[in-house]
């Protein structure tokens, strides 16, 4: 709704309107193109503020890997910049248009500030990092409409506490961001993928164990439950993705293939055929989740997912695909209390974490979709939220209720 | 980092010395990580980092030495690890023979600890009145029962006692005062012509190591004197801080030495027990301070002073038997590592000799011997017996080969110890040590289990 | 010395009830005869703990706990806590900015004596280890099994996990592997309070905010780490190094951008400039180049064919700048040689100078050259001669300024010269710290980066942690800035002693 929508075209516009809000205790939903509204809780506000306005690369030195961009520029557009001198974004975040649904007349591109705010991040997490390894500087606007940076534009920075790393994933509720600094990197020339059909999850997990813990250094291990029937790998399948220049990538991928050769078939694909089957992987597709389904994230160590997946099945229909080496679990089943209790349960068994990735606005705003913290945590988490937002206007409620 | 002597303080030599040394370290910690006391117990105080700026206050002040410096110098093993790990080259070991000299003349330690240390003093360093002490020590081990086990005497009673061998090996006729003429062979009369330091304690618990020495050495071609005159190295009585009998010993060395190198001259002065050898390497700089000819004389004998296993080296030591198919466990003796600076000869001349050699894991730290150091600090030297054998034992050696008497002593009663030199010896020709005796036993018991 | 708050006269007064309470909870190590006691008082056996690897600036504590478990760690916070009694955190007081510098009125808290490997699991690719193991102590660990912990900071000898954990520690492996922040899963912290809190764990995201990145760096402001779970990664097949000599700082600046613009990232960068190059090669005669201007040392990965590849690409790069010499290693051996300078440097430096006062800033890569004009002119103006290493990848340098401790005016100087090289740094669009962390030494200059209010924010974020403000309040934050709070005349704790 355009009059509840406040989109400043400046920074100092924007710590106006903060200022003010604080002024008069009133929340407000913050945003940027509004591509993850459906993520975690939704926010009780009357009005929502957006960044969307807030464009433009400042700052971009590809021999010093770093760049800048004011928080509301869209992602296609740093994509495309960083393309063209044979850079990329290092932690791949995933696209979540097919998983959010959103309608077609809605659709816009996600911007950078959300996706530093929202820390998801793709396979290439289990190498390289996530966002929040790779976000050299910010700056944003508090709750009380002041401008505060952290950090800067190099590669190596402790002065101070470290506010880059608080406010990444923090969805907007520490801070409004308006601008970011990211550790890019050259894009490898090529990349391959060895696919291994296993028998089952467990046998799965330790080959992409296997791979993780070799000195090749794959840059991608997941475990499609499904397999890819379109690329002829039928059933569950280990894959473990290489990048790098051509003479490495064809060394590595032979290396592994010997290696894994006898856990089951390898299969190995070059990079016309690797690179979308990442990207698929990157966003879920493989999931398969049905548009009424509840999709979760589960984090846990590695040697644990089969546990979790197998308590989980028994538990409800549950539809899996796993990243990082075994690391992830996404989830889809049943949009019910049921589900999600299974899923904590599950995922608090293993000693890990989970998120209630999508839901229907019911289940979100009565479940907690991250997991609480303990108490004495609870308690400084409170007093951190009130050092930067003392009034609570920051998208109140949007990771825990009451928060 | 900075100090704060005055100039009158300067004066001295020996606080100029010091006054270097310390201005070397610049603090930055890295010898902690390697100091087997800071290993063992955790605390600054006990590190060389943290000893050296206890060193620097107490000589700084100029007042005598107090109970609690005493306490953390006393608990160094001067092992000198930390000099081997030093990125700045701070000589720790001429600071902290400084201090234990500095602690000697200026602080009156309780009464059981200073008759401890007169009676170590006046009995190791002599083979006559040694070899009394261990026969009463068998003796003594029968009544053991009665010794009191608490308190600290009662403790060093107790690891004197456990020290003492069983068995006294009888006294060797080689270790006399003669000259060991080279053997015959295609070098004329002679390959060259050293001196032997025989030793003290060595000469009494382990006689077969000078007499390994002597025959390998001859058989290969070169003339051994074993000189009238010459004693204990010095290095005991150097190691409690006492400067006046130290220096006595080590002029009796020189002068005998110094004889022979004027006289029909010598191509080194070889030591088997690296304990020693690290002293006498240092007696140029013990005597820098001597009038000139004790002071040149003493330089000339440092110079010449080389571990047995540099000398075998230089002389390409070759074995003449078939490779026994044994395992052994190389001790680096820390003298012999770190103070010497001596670690590939030993290994290498093992396996040239045929053995197969393995190496613990955290080999740089010390056994806990450190000379009289497993007497008088018997806790922290147990303790670090305990952990080279731990790690000696994980390589499933057969046997276990250390070019110092004091760890062969301290790490005796587990796998079997012997002298690297014993081993080569009986590898050129020489007769098989019993240590290999008893590590084959160990090996037909191990098979057959 | 360096300014720090003003003792607290009521803590000072009660220095011998203090000391027996912290006895009580830390009674001593298992080995008698006095060896081994958990709680050091007496002044003359504090005067080591007085000081880290910055020993210009030196305060003995009130006392010193050497504590053995976490759970005596919550009790001496506990304590120290219901009693106003500020804290110093210290693992083996290494650091290059005084983090572990003391108060007159603080307790040291040592963990130098939690040093357990407590799990090692290769299939999840982690270790669990205790505050005061060694960096390198984890590293060799898990060597024997190809595995490696890949933070290296130049201390690692001696240096431990948890002060690396507190500074966010690099070292020169960091431009491919990351810093520390990169390479934790999590870590046990205990808050000023004595809570016992788990943060992160075995996997590799939590949902939620991110207190193990805030943690990490927060130089010991925000509570107490005792256990740390660390990544593993696999070695990889080997590793080789590159020598490359210039004729100017200019043009080997030009080369590590064609370098880094090729695509390749090598496993180090390291560049090492005239001065430094004469230092090192006076110390360790690894036979560098002494007509060159600036020196790179470049390493890189993989199997044999794989360095070859990557060295010859190098190679082929560096050579369109007109080299003095190029030296590629064909062995093991040859690498260690090439390096063998490069990591002697500060033994080196220290031994061409009474004292040298090592600089930590980071600086964006181009402006180099610059920066190192710059620093030649202020070295003739200071009188002080300095020698650079900087991590090229990574814009991290560190110059070294050399001085004589036992001159006053010296070290004078020699501050002065550090703060105004620090200075430029962040002029030139830089920072003040790139891994030896703030500490005291560069508490001062936060103004320099960081706006008044910006300040202000991270000191409230530091007060939600640690309202009284014990926890290290001397370090990080300019005093100026001190809440009521945190200061001596506070009024006195209400009701309880140490029951």
């Amino acid at each position: 709704m355009t009059d509840g929508l406040l989109s400043p075209a400046t920074e100092s516009e924007l710590a106006g309107i903060l200022r003010r809000a604080t002024a008069g205790g009133e929340p407000l939903a913050i945003e940027g193109n509004g591509t993850k509204r459906a993520l975690l809780r939704p926010v009780q506000a009357a009005r929502t503020l957006t960044v969307r306005h807030l464009t433009g690369i400042t700052l971009y030195r590809p021999q010093e890997l770093i760049l800048s961009a004011r928080a509301g520029t869209p992602l296609p557009e740093i994509e495309a910049a960083l393309a063209e001198k044979g850079q990329y974004l290092i932690a791949e975040p995933p696209d979540t248009t097919a998983l959010f649904e959103a309608e077609a007349a809605e659709t816009r591109p996600a911007t950078i500030g959300g996706v530093v705010a929202c820390n998801l991040s793709g396979p290439r997490r289990i190498s390289a990092g996530a966002m929040r390894d790779h976000v050299m500087g910010v700056r944003l606007v508090n709750g009380q409409g002041e401008v505060v940076h952290s950090g800067g534009r190099v590669l190596k920075n402790v002065t101070g506490l470290d506010l880059c790393k608080l406010l990444t994933g923090s969805y907007g509720t520490l801070g409004v961001l308006t601008e970011v600094t990211l550790k890019v990197l050259p894009a490898p020339p090529d990349s391959a993928t060895v696919a291994v059909s296993v028998r089952d999850l467990a046998a799965g997990v330790r080959v992409l164990s296997a791979g993780l813990g070799s000195p090749f250094g794959p840059s991608g291990a997941a475990l499609l439950p499904g397999g890819a029937p379109e690329l002829g790998l039928q059933g569950p399948t280990a894959l473990l993705r290489l990048e790098d220049f051509s003479d490495s990538v064809r060394y590595r991928a032979e290396s592994l293939a010997a290696r894994l050769g006898r856990e089951g078939d390898v299969t190995l694909l070059e990079a016309a055929r690797s690179v979308p089957l990442w990207r698929a992987v990157r966003d879920a597709a493989p999931l398969g989740a049905l548009p009424e389904e509840a999709i979760w994230r589960v984090s846990v160590r590695p040697s644990a997912a089969p546990g979790v997946a197998a308590s989980l099945s028994r538990a409800f229909d549950a539809k899996l695909l796993l990243d990082w080496g075994g690391g992830l679990l996404w989830i889809a089943g049943p949009a019910e209390a049921a589900t999600h209790a299974a899923v904590m349960a599950a995922a608090r068994a293993a000693g890990g974490t989970w998120t209630l990735f999508r839901g229907p606005d019911g289940l979100r705003a009565s479940s907690e979709v991250l997991p609480p913290e303990p108490a004495p945590l609870a308690a400084i988490s409170a007093r951190v939220k009130a050092a930067l937002d003392p009034r609570g206007v920051l998208n109140p409620g949007r990771m825990h209720a009451g928060l | 980092m900075q100090t704060n002597f005055t100039a009158e303080q300067l004066k001295d030599p020996d606080t100029r010395v010091s006054n270097t040394i310390l201005r070397t370290c610049v603090h930055c910690g890295f010898c902690t990580a390697t100091c087997p006391t800071f290993a063992l117990l955790g605390d600054e105080l006990d590190s060389p980092r943290g000893r050296i700026y206890l060193i620097k206050d107490m000589l700084e002040s100029g007042r005598p030495a107090t109970e609690e410096v005493v306490r953390h110098v006393d608990r160094c093993l001067s092992c000198l690890s930390c000099m081997t790990t030093c990125p700045s080259g701070v000589n720790y070991m001429h600071l902290v023979d400084h201090a234990r000299r500095y602690i000697e003349e200026t602080y009156t330690r309780p009464l059981p600890e200073r008759a401890l240390r007169w009676v170590l003093a006046r009995v190791l360093p002599h083979p006559g009145r040694f070899r009394l002490a261990l026969r009463a020590a068998r003796f003594g081990k029968s009544l053991r029962g009665l010794l009191p086990r608490r308190g600290t005497t009662g403790q060093r009673l107790h690891a004197m006692l456990d020290l003492a061998p069983d068995a006294l090996p009888p006294e060797s006729p080689a270790q006399a005062p003669q000259v060991h003429r080279a053997a015959e062979g295609p070098w004329g009369e002679r390959r060259g012509r050293v001196a032997l330091l025989t030793g003290c304690a060595q000469k009494v618990l382990a006689p077969s190591i000078n007499e390994a020495t002597i025959r390998l050495l001859t058989r290969m071609g070169i003339e051994v004197v074993v000189t009238a005159g010459q004693g204990c190295c010095g290095a005991l009585t150097h190691h409690m801080g006492q400067h006046d009998p130290a220096m006595a010993a080590a002029r009796a060395n020189i002068a005998a030495w110094s004889a022979e190198i004027e006289g029909e001259g010598l191509d080194a002065i070889v030591v088997n027990a690296s304990g020693c050898g690290t002293t006498v390497k240092d007696y140029g700089f013990m005597f820098r301070d001597e009038p000139a000819p004790w002071r040149d004389r003493a330089v000339e004998v440092s110079a010449r002073a080389l571990d047995i296993s540099e000398v075998l080296t230089r002389f390409d030591y070759a074995p003449s038997r078939e490779s026994p198919g044994l395992v052994v466990a190389y001790h680096a003796a820390c003298s012999l590592q770190h103070g010497q600076k001596i670690t590939a000869e030993p290994k290498a001349l093992l396996r040239t000799a045929g053995f197969t050699v393995k190496e613990a894991a955290e080999s740089h730290l010390c056994c806990g011997s450190a000379g009289v150091y497993n007497i008088v600090q018997p806790e922290i030297a147990g303790r670090l017996r305990e952990r080279k054998l731990e790690n000696i034992a994980r390589t499933r050696a057969d046997l276990i080969a250390a070019g110092n008497i004091g760890c062969l002593t301290q790490l005796a009663g587990g796998l079997p110890v012997v002298h690297t030199v014993e081993l080569l010896d009986w590898m050129a020709g020489g007769p098989e040590p019993p240590a290999v005796g008893a590590a084959r036993a160990r090996q037909g018991a191990g098979a057959a289990a | 010395m360096i300014p720090l708050p003003e003792p607290k006269p009521d803590i000072l007064a009660r220095r011998d009830e203090i000391v027996a309470a912290l006895r009580a909870i830390v009674p001593g190590s298992a080995l008698g005869g006095g060896l081994g006691e958990g709680v050091i008082s007496e002044p003359l056996r504090l005067k080591p703990y007085e000081t880290d690897g910055l020993s210009a600036y030196r305060q003995p504590p009130l006392a010193v706990v050497l504590p053995t478990s976490t759970e005596q760690v919550a009790a001496i916070l506990r304590y120290c806590h219901r009693n106003g009694i500020r804290v110093v955190p210290r693992g083996a007081g290494t650091s290059l900015s005084g983090g572990a510098l003391p108060l007159a009125d603080a307790v040291v808290i040592g963990l130098m004596r939690m040093n357990r490997i407590l799990e090692i699991d290769y299939d999840d690719r982690l270790a669990v280890v205790e505050a005061g193991v060694t960096n390198l102590g984890i590293t060799k660990a898990v060597e024997g099994d190809g595995f490696f912990y890949a933070p290296d900071p130049s201390s690692q000898l001696a240096c431990m996990i948890g002060g690396n954990v507190m500074m966010n520690s690099g070292g020169a492996h960091c431009l491919k592997y990351g810093v520390t922040a990169n390479n934790l899963l999590g870590v046990k912290l205990v808050t000023i309070e004595g809570e016992v809190i788990g943060i992160g764990g075995s996997h590799l995201d939590a949902a939620g905010y991110d207190w193990l990145g805030l943690i990490t760096g927060s130089e010991g402001q925000l509570g107490i780490v005792t256990e740390v779970t660390v990544r593993l990664l696999h070695a990889a097949e080997g590793a080789r190094a590159m020598l490359v000599a210039f004729k100017a700082n200019e043009i080997a600046g030009q080369a590590v951008d064609a370098i880094i613009a090729s695509g390749i990232i090598p496993v180090a960068l390291e560049f090492m400039d005239r001065p430094a190059i004469h230092a090192c090669e006076a110390f360790a005669h690894a036979g560098y180049p002494l007509e060159a201007e600036a020196m790179l040392i470049i390493e890189v990965e993989g199997c044999a064919a794989e360095q070859d590849a990557r060295l010859g690409e190098i190679r082929a790069i560096c050579e369109r700048f007109d080299p003095i010499s190029v030296r590629v290693a064909q062995t093991a051996e040859e690498s260690l040689a090439i390096w063998k300078g490069r990591k002697g440097a500060f033994g080196a430096v220290g031994r061409i100078s009474p004292d040298y006062l090592c600089m930590d800033g980071t600086i964006p890569t181009s402006t180099l050259p610059e920066v190192l004009r710059r620093m030649g002119e202020m070295s003739d103006r200071y009188g002080l001669k300095v020698a650079n290493i900087f991590h090229a990848g990574d814009g991290n340098l560190h110059p070294l300024i050399m001085f004589d401790a036992n001159d006053p005016e010296s070290f004078r100087r020699a501050e002065e010269f550090g703060a105004d090289i620090l200075k430029l740094c962040v002029e030139v669009g830089g920072c003040l710290t790139g891994e030896h962390g703030v500490g005291v030494e560069k508490r001062d200059l936060m103004g320099v980066q960081f706006a008044p209010h910006e300040l202000d924010q991270q000191r409230r974020i530091k007060s939600a942690f640690d309202p009284q403000w014990l926890l290290n309040p001397a370090k990080v934050f300019p005093l100026d800035g001190l809440p009521e709070a945190a200061l001596a005349r506070a009024p006195a704790r209400a009701a309880a002693r140490a029951a």
